[in-house]
């Protein structure tokens, strides 16, 4: 019986795979001039194999790609961080952007720009601020949420919105220091890929990585951690422990996320719900699939922006709080009437 | 000699504040040990002592010989298993992952596939319990009872030395309730330590090797049901009156509940003599208690239903041996009582040489009377004596009803007058 479930499990990961890859290729297609997927295919092995590209090629592995890596990366930070905090609150509504730590990591990711730098610095300053006021954040939600040691959905929600609003006006303070740059400034903020850098995506591909580690290394104490933190106790799982680490990484995603890219809401909760609805709540195949989820996700979102009103641009966090702000009510609405 | 398995040796568990003090209880294997006691007491602070939802504040608990606090989280989850009062239902795994679930302790940090020794715990609990066809259904399809014993294998699948039970079956109804501690028994019976919080005592009287009252910040009577559950215990520790019993089919303790303490008669209540017996005053007796009448009653055997539940009451009565017959000066007594009375209540009941008596000290008063039910030829064992004297009364203008609550309305009208 465990052959068949891991015959299904790998069916489902080779398919997201996949698709991602589609995704990306088209996506990378696209643009101003147009490039064939053939193209796009030749490109990216021309270059894997080190040799010189013609112009069209280089439009694409030094322009378009990186842009549309970024969205992946993106995407499945946020999705990844969705689910774990999905998992810790035992809330489906719980995601990044509600919680409020993508404007904790927003703030923080604002005070490095600020206080500006070069180089290497430049480059790893703003993920790493992000991440020491996303974890504050979400520690500070989480406590405020908390009466006698019972979480409640509403409070959670409440307390998210409070401390994000917050939050936010403090980042478009210090953002309006920096008046030079508004414009660029704002496009980040409401949610934009564009101007990603090889670089970056490294940055942000070497963080999804690290907070990916532990998360999957425990899928088995998420999974028991369903069943409410006294029980998973009983089972022996370190509650708090695994609690910390979890939130630790879940946060370093979210960080790498905001820094490059801003508060892009509403696909860390989306993409795990809809996989947890056709997948079930096992976190083994349920992290590794709302990450390539999130991936698909945020490339297509991406590929939307680009594509409506063209040639101009939308931030592509519109798109993604248009798609998720319906699903949003729809799932507090359910919420509430099962609390009832 | 055997060693207990669990052992709380002097400790104070709570959580900010003490919840209970200086505990001292031991669990053997094979052994069922109930806890009793009112509401908020503690019964499941010490539970959850064990298994880190509560803390030890002071003293020791020890687990198979070390302390607890020595031991890593996984460790204890190795020896204790844990059935809490209600699992949280909606969860879309497959009875049988989440009954893996259960080994979680014995699985290093990083395998994520169960190996042979943890299938065949999964498969011996699932089998323990009676789940085996469940094993492939959706939790959140199941009834409560299904996942009650689902939550059982979990536990079993830790293969623990140790099983706490925190009123188990308080949610359950009374073929599941059955199901689930018939198969706890049998585990204990089987070799395993077992401390259960039962909430209904007839059910920790009849699983139960020793019961331990938890009350007033700490450990009460402690030993087999029969030592524990006495009507002292009763009214000091849950402020009931009651009638200890014994169940007819399997002998064990059993509790009946008369009424809460504290009833007592109201200021210059009427005086109501009942005169009854087997059984048959009971019901009136409490409903005349309950009201606030000032109830006494005739001679009563000793054990005799009637009599226990006057004790419950606080009833005085005239007791003797069973089968002793009433003496003259008896009678005298029962009859200055009759006529200090405002009224008499005559249950139909069976009587014979030793207690009709009783109808004799009352004959008189059939003014005052309330005779309740028919005594038919088929109660009479006095060759037709008390079948007279109650036609007697009958005749004399006693009134009569068929039931207690007529009896209590009947009771009223002659008191009033």
């Amino acid at each position: 019986m465990p052959g068949r479930t891991q015959v299904r499990s790998a069916t489902v990961i080779a398919g997201l795979a996949a698709t991602l890859l589609l995704a990306v290729v088209a996506a990378t297609s696209f643009g101003a001039v147009a490039v064939g997927p053939g193209q796009v295919v030749s490109a990216i092995t021309r270059a894997l194999a080190g040799r010189t590209l013609v112009p069209a090629e280089a439009l694409v592995i030094e322009l378009r790609l990186p842009r549309v890596v970024m969205a992946a990366l993106v995407g499945m930070c946020l999705a990844a961080a969705g689910v774990l905090y999905q998992a810790l609150f035992r809330n489906p509504l719980a995601d990044p952007y509600i919680l409020g730590v993508s404007s904790g990591a927003g703030l923080g990711a604002a005070l490095a720009f600020v206080v500006g730098g070069s180089g290497a610095l430049a480059l790893v300053a703003p993920p790493v601020a992000a991440f020491v006021l996303a974890l504050g954040t979400i520690v500070l939600v989480a406590g405020l949420a908390t009466r006698r040691g019972v979480m409640q959905t509403l409070s959670l929600l409440l307390a998210g919105v409070a401390v994000s609003y917050t939050l936010a006006a403090l980042t478009s303070f210090v953002l309006v220091l920096q008046r030079q740059q508004l414009s660029r400034v704002v496009f980040w903020m409401m949610g934009g890929l564009q101007g990603a850098t090889w670089p970056q995506c490294a940055v942000v591909a070497v963080m999804l990585g690290a907070g990916l580690a532990i998360p999957l290394a425990r899928t088995r104490e998420l999974d028991i951690m369903l069943l409410g933190d006294e029980r998973a106790g009983e089972l022996g799982v370190d509650v708090e422990r695994t609690k910390r680490l979890i939130l630790a990484s879940a946060s370093l995603m979210v960080s790498a996320a905001v820094s490059v890219s801003g508060l892009i809401g509403f696909v860390g909760l989306m993409t795990p719900h809809a996989v947890r609805l056709l997948l079930g709540p096992d976190h083994r195949l349920l992290i590794p699939a709302s990450v390539l989820g999130g991936g698909v996700v945020m490339v297509l979102a991406d590929l939307l922006a680009r594509v409506v009103l063209a040639p101009v641009e939308l931030p592509v966090g519109i798109i993604t709080a248009l798609l998720g702000g319906p699903l949003f009510v729809w799932l507090l609405v359910r919420a509430q009437r099962e609390e009832t | 000699m055997t060693v207990a398995i669990l052992r709380y040796a002097g400790a104070t568990v709570g959580y900010r504040d003490p919840v209970v003090s200086g505990v001292a209880v031991a669990v053997e294997a094979g052994e069922l040990v109930g806890l009793i006691g009112p509401n908020g007491a503690g019964k499941t602070t010490l539970l959850r002592a064990v298994t880190g939802g509560a803390r030890v504040l002071s003293g020791e608990v020890m687990l198979d010989g070390r302390p607890l606090h020595s031991l890593a989280r996984k460790e204890v989850a190795r020896l204790v298993g844990v059935l809490p009062q209600q699992t949280p239902t909606g969860f879309a795994f497959s009875a049988r992952s989440f009954v893996e679930m259960g080994r979680h302790a014995h699985l290093s940090g990083f395998a994520a596939t169960l190996g042979r020794a943890d299938t065949a715990a999964v498969d011996r609990a699932l089998m323990l319990t009676g789940t085996e066809h469940l094993a492939s259904e959706r939790l959140d399809r199941l009834s409560g009872g299904d996942v009650q014993r689902l939550t059982l294998a979990q536990a079993l699948a830790q293969e623990p030395r140790v099983l706490l039970l925190d009123e188990p079956t308080s949610h359950l109804d009374l073929n599941h309730r059955l199901e689930v501690l018939d198969a706890v028994r049998a585990l204990a019976d089987g070799g395993l330590a077992v401390l259960a919080v039962f909430h209904d005592l007839d059910m920790a009287a009849r699983y139960s090797d020793r019961l331990a009252v938890v009350a007033d910040g700490g450990i009460g009577v402690q030993g087999p049901p029969a030592v524990v559950l006495t009507s002292e215990t009763l009214s000091a520790v849950f402020g009931v009156r009651a009638v200890i019993g014994r169940d007819v089919v399997t002998g064990a303790v059993q509790v009946t509940p008369v009424v809460r303490d504290g009833v007592r008669p109201r200021e210059g209540a009427p005086r109501v003599l009942v005169i009854s017996g087997s059984g048959t005053g009971a019901a009136l007796m409490r409903r005349l208690a309950l009201a606030g009448y000032a109830v006494c009653c005739g001679v009563l055997a000793e054990g005799d239903t009637d009599a226990e539940v006057a004790r419950a009451l606080g009833v005085p009565f005239t007791a003797v041996p069973l089968g002793t017959v009433m003496s003259v000066e008896h009678g005298e007594a029962l009859r200055a009582a009759a006529a200090e009375s405002d009224a008499v209540a005559v249950v139909a009941t069976p009587f014979g040489r030793p207690n009709v008596g009783n109808l004799r000290a009352v004959v008189e008063q059939a003014g005052r009377t309330v005779l309740v039910g028919d005594l038919s030829p088929s109660l009479d064992f006095t060759g037709g004596e008390a079948g007279a004297l109650w036609r007697r009364m009958a005749v004399g203008g006693a009134r009569q009803c068929t039931d207690e609550r007529a009896a209590v309305a009947a009771l009223e009208e002659v008191c009033d007058r």
